[in-house]
């Protein structure tokens, strides 16, 4: 059943403190320290820096908003380094039964897209908690900021912030999960660690820039093909939808259908294909 | 005859190698099936074609009776495939608990259980890192077993143990099939352990069965007669081409029903019978004639025959 293959993937994940180490914790630990770090350095500098700085960075005493923090964080979480920590716990879930060769043990005891499906319900459990962990440590390196700068500390969402923050966080979270199965894809195939990390990394960094070189190349979503072919782009346009505004201004008709179609078959197509391949092969050394 | 698994013209190559060539095999229900053959002779691709990690490219086989990758039989059988390797940050404990799960219905009282069986009771949590070869079998041997299946399939379960330790598996094996009914498939190297443990054995060379039958019969077969005479020139004129020097003694391969008129021709010849007694061959003998080992390679391989 693949209830048991949910619990003995997450039992086993569980057992693995280096992958949680790595793919929940390192991303908004370093993130802190390294914000921290900043902020006691610009406190400290604060005379010789002053109108250096770039007003974004909110070195001032202006009363701090962990609200609106929390949405800019949520726009912005989805980014490579993100992506390449959750992807180490991710691969490891993904690739360990070949690297350990212990599919020979797990087969019988289950069936085989039970098993797979298994590794994915457990390795979306963990990008959810990556999101909430990265969150949580934006939220932490606010707290830090105010009290370094001595700022007034605010909480205010309204009922639009509060939509925002939701579709965003949706959004960076499905962009995760859509490199994620990437990776899923190329440990199946390659049977390699190595491949299901640097696959989906290589692409999800070529996704984040491509969009902006297409742009300037005179690449406009205004079709299907572009934002299908370019999960980037279908994401970045799903971002504007959602943040409105002038952003939104030069949307392509369909943004909505258009981006959540890239997305979603970025998503699905690797799924698919990981359990049909997985389904055929060999699993045993010969 | 109830079978446990049947396979009819199973075939499986890697490219122009036939690792199981037509393969007709039959092993039935209950006991211990002792699985034998050189090295690529196709053992281990047939376990692991039987168990479904690997797809036969031409043939079928019913396994508990049902075809190969069958949820419901898989889940009565139980599997050591050479020497397993396992998650190195789990322990022997979470080893057992991870499989557990995979499988459903495992309580931590029979994971503690088999734990013991197998000796690990000590190293139940110490991670399987640090584990010795002979460890990581009797793990093995326990995540094969903790399911309680029907049909067992361990392929080398001894490699690496010591000498108490292949005692102890022997021991458990013939009790898994005694007392718990548990039909067991069993590989190994060591010749003279698959003799005292298997009841029927199946010799592999070439991805066929060459030969397979109850070890009683086998070895019964190459039973001979062992006498020691003066002089012995007599004694081989009268045997002719029947028999062989062994020392200061005299073999002849006879029927057991022949031995009446053996001595009688013996005795009218003026040979003098000190001593005359069968001695019956081993499993080693019979894996050596039906493989056709012979010379340097069947005396290089006396002990531990490389049955692979």
């Amino acid at each position: 059943m693949l209830v048991d293959a949910i619990r003995a993937e997450s039992y086993r994940l569980s057992k693995n403190r280096t992958a949680l180490f790595w793919s929940l914790l390192f991303v908004p630990v370093v993130g802190l320290l390294i914000s921290a770090a900043t902020f006691i350095f610009a406190k400290v500098n604060e005379a010789k820096l002053a109108g250096k700085l770039p007003p974004e960075l909110g070195l001032n005493s202006a009363p701090l908003d962990l609200g609106a923090g929390l949405v800019a964080s949520a726009a912005e979480f989805a980014n490579p380094a993100v992506l390449m920590f959750v992807l180490i716990g991710a691969a490891t879930v993904f690739a360990g039964d070949y690297r350990w060769e212990t599919w020979r043990l797990t087969t019988a005891r289950n069936r085989r897209p039970n098993l797979l499906l298994g590794k994915v319900v457990v390795v979306v459990g963990l990008t959810i908690a990556a999101t909430i962990a990265v969150l949580i440590g934006d939220i932490a390196s606010n707290l830090v900021k105010a009290v370094v700068f001595e700022r007034a500390l605010t909480f205010s969402l309204t009922g639009a912030q509060t939509a925002d923050l939701a579709w965003l966080t949706l959004l960076g979270w499905g962009r995760i999960v859509q490199f994620v199965m990437l990776g899923l894809l190329a440990a199946v195939t390659t049977r390699s660690l190595l491949a299901a990390l640097f696959v989906p990394l290589v692409v999800g960094v070529g996704q984040f820039f491509l969009p902006k070189l297409l742009a300037s190349m005179g690449v406009s979503p205004d079709g299907w093909l572009t934002p299908l072919l370019t999960p980037g782009m279908a994401a970045d346009l799903l971002k504007a939808v959602i943040l409105g505004g002038a952003a939104a201004g030069d949307l392509p008709p369909q943004a909505l259908a258009k981006g959540v179609l890239g997305l979603v078959s970025w998503t699905l197509a690797p799924l698919v294909g990981a359990i049909v391949w997985f389904q055929r092969q060999d699993l045993s050394k010969e | 005859m109830e079978t446990v698994i049947e396979t009819r013209g199973l075939t499986k190559t890697y490219g122009t190698v036939k690792a199981l060539d037509g393969l007709d095999l039959s092993i039935p229900r209950g006991g211990v099936y002792g699985v034998l053959g050189p090295n690529g002779a196709g053992k281990s691709t047939l376990f692991r074609t039987l168990l479904g990690l690997i797809r036969p490219t031409g043939g079928e086989a019913i396994v508990m009776g049902g075809r190969i990758g069958d949820a419901a039989a898989m889940r009565r059988m139980g599997s050591m495939i050479e020497t397993p390797r396992f998650p190195p940050f789990l322990t022997a404990r979470q080893v057992l608990e991870w499989l557990g799960r995979a499988h459903g219905g495992v309580t931590p009282t029979d994971i503690a259980g088999w734990l013991d069986r197998v000796g690990l009771a000590e190293a139940a949590d110490r991670r399987v890192r640090g584990f010795s070869v002979g460890m990581l079998q009797r793990l093995g041997v326990a995540a094969a077993l903790m399911t309680r299946p029907d049909l067992v399939i361990l392929d080398e379960p001894t490699s690496g143990m010591d000498p108490p330790g292949i005692q102890e598996m022997r021991a458990l094996i013939r009790s898994l099939a005694d007392d718990d009914g548990v039909t067991v498939i069993l590989a190994s190297h060591q010749l003279q352990e698959v003799q005292r443990v298997c009841d029927r054995v199946a010799i592999f060379n070439k991805g066929r069965v060459i030969t397979e039958g109850r070890v009683s019969d086998l070895t019964a077969s190459g039973e001979r007669l062992r006498l020691s005479v003066t002089p012995l020139a007599r004694a081989l004129g009268v045997l002719g081409d029947r028999a062989s020097l062994d020392g200061d003694a005299v073999v002849a391969a006879i029927a057991r029903s022949e031995t009446p008129a053996v001595i009688r021709a013996l005795v009218e010849a003026g040979v003098e019978i000190e001593e005359a007694r069968w001695i019956g061959a081993d499993l080693e003998d019979v894996f050596m004639t039906e493989t056709g080992w012979t010379g340097v390679q069947a005396g290089a391989a006396k002990g531990t025959a490389h049955a692979g």
